[in-house]
């Protein structure tokens, strides 16, 4: 077998790990001092670090408040991912009249972009009676195109004799959905988790929009609000970025292992 | 090779019913012991363990001790509290030190303040003080020093 040597290539990845791991450790940097970001000659290690910034975010805004609103919202919209995403996806397995059209209607969605379609989702919100409200906050994100796509991928790499033999057995389908598929699909559900809950935690358009009592509001609305109290604060602020960056960074190192296997499942199959 | 060693088949171990109950004690064992339960613990457990420490370190007192500029202590010297509102620092309160020099604040709200004493002959420069939690108990460990020349 012939072997390349294998320095270029962990230069080039070392060398664009560089380039984009710099802005998350200038604003790591910048929360730990305080300096002028504008500051120059700007300084590359961080002069008297501390984490006093950090306590100012906590006593300025009601972050704890902020906080539990965001993992309320985003546990929501992972709960509703799994289930929603989970039978779509088994669905799409399926040979069905229109399964063609369905697959085509749902790739074409998939390029409308969220903000074209907001006016009527706050409609069918109010409608619903849902505004101001977690399920409301939650509901445009309950299920998502490409994790449909990521489950239906992960659903037909599972041998069809498992389903035959589950049905002899006896179990229905919602069943089979449980107890085989998604056991078999930790990868795809990894993925579902971490996509939906770093959407949902990011989300800033839809929660400006439906929340009304600052009671509601979710931490990057409260990072607007803290921005606008708090502009020459510039330790603080990025004390809080990182704050509101930690949960979702956490949350992928936890599961990175299965969300790269859930995103490259389909990729190899013969 | 048994059915019970297939790939498949140990995948689906978990899910399946155990009349005899063997395997029970691994099975909560791994549902327990894996990086998705131990991180979250461990960090609602430290939460647990700064608010139990904080409950009981936030009595809002601040200690310390006021001297001239040789290092004597000064008795009657007020000592004046700032805490931070918004982006300014405004008054909250006073107190006087005693015989040996020394002040005891006790209702320190706020996390970061400013403390300075001033005497009707003299004035100490302003203290900036920067605590973990709202009214924690600190006692300064430099004392603040009265000069003539200042304020």
């Amino acid at each position: 077998m012939h072997r390349y040597p294998r320095w270029p290539i962990h230069l080039a990845l070392l060398t664009v790990s560089f380039f984009m791991l710099v802005p998350f450790y200038w604003v790591l940097k910048t929360s730990l001092t305080g300096e002028n970001i504008f500051g120059y000659p700007p300084s590359l290690w961080p002069k008297d670090p501390h984490l006093f910034f950090y306590v100012d975010v906590w006593y300025f805004i009601p972050f704890a408040r902020y906080f539990l609103n965001s993992v309320i919202v985003s546990v929501l919209a992972v709960l509703a991912n799994l289930v929603f995403n989970a039978l779509a996806g088994y669905a799409l397995t399926k040979d069905f009249r229109g399964k063609g059209t369905v697959l085509l209607l749902f790739l074409s969605c998939m390029m409308i972009p969220f903000q074209a379609t907001i006016i009527p989702a706050y409609l069918i919100t109010g409608q619903l009676g849902l505004l101001n409200s977690y399920v409301g906050l939650a509901l445009p994100l309950f299920s998502t195109i490409v994790c449909i796509f990521v489950f239906k991928a992960s659903f037909e790499a599972v041998p069809r004799s498992l389903i035959d033999a589950a049905k002899i057995d006896g179990l229905a389908e919602w069943q089979i959905v449980l107890r085989i598929m998604l056991p078999l699909s930790k990868s795809a559900v990894a993925t579902n988790v971490i996509l939906a809950f770093i959407w949902s935690w990011n989300n800033f358009l839809w929660p400006l929009i439906i929340t009304r009592d600052a009671d509601l509001q979710t931490l990057p609305l409260g990072l607007a609000r803290f921005l606008s109290y708090h502009e020459d604060t510039t330790g603080a602020l990025y004390a809080f970025c990182v704050l509101v960056l930690m949960p979702g960074i956490l949350l992928f190192l936890l599961a990175q292992k299965q969300f790269i296997q859930g995103l490259t499942s389909g990729a190899t199959k013969g | 090779m048994s059915a019970d060693d297939r790939p498949e088949a140990a995948h689906a171990r978990p899910r399946l019913k155990n009349p005899a109950g063997e395997g029970e004690g691994s099975l909560w064992r791994r549902l327990l012991l894996n990086r998705f339960v131990l991180v979250p613990g461990a960090i609602v457990v430290a939460g647990l363990v700064w608010n139990g420490y904080v409950s009981l370190h936030n009595g809002g007192l601040i200690e310390g001790r006021v001297t001239d500029a040789s290092g004597r202590p000064v008795a009657g010297a007020e000592v004046v509290v700032l805490v931070q509102n918004v982006t300014t620092f405004s008054e909250k309160g006073r107190a006087r030190t005693g015989p040996d020099g020394v002040f005891l604040i006790t209702d320190n709200p706020s996390h970061h303040v400013q403390i300075f004493a001033e005497t009707p002959s003299g004035r100490s420069e302003r203290r900036d003080l920067r605590l973990w939690f709202r009214g924690q108990n600190t006692v300064l460990d430099q004392p603040l020093v009265l000069s003539p020349a200042a304020g």
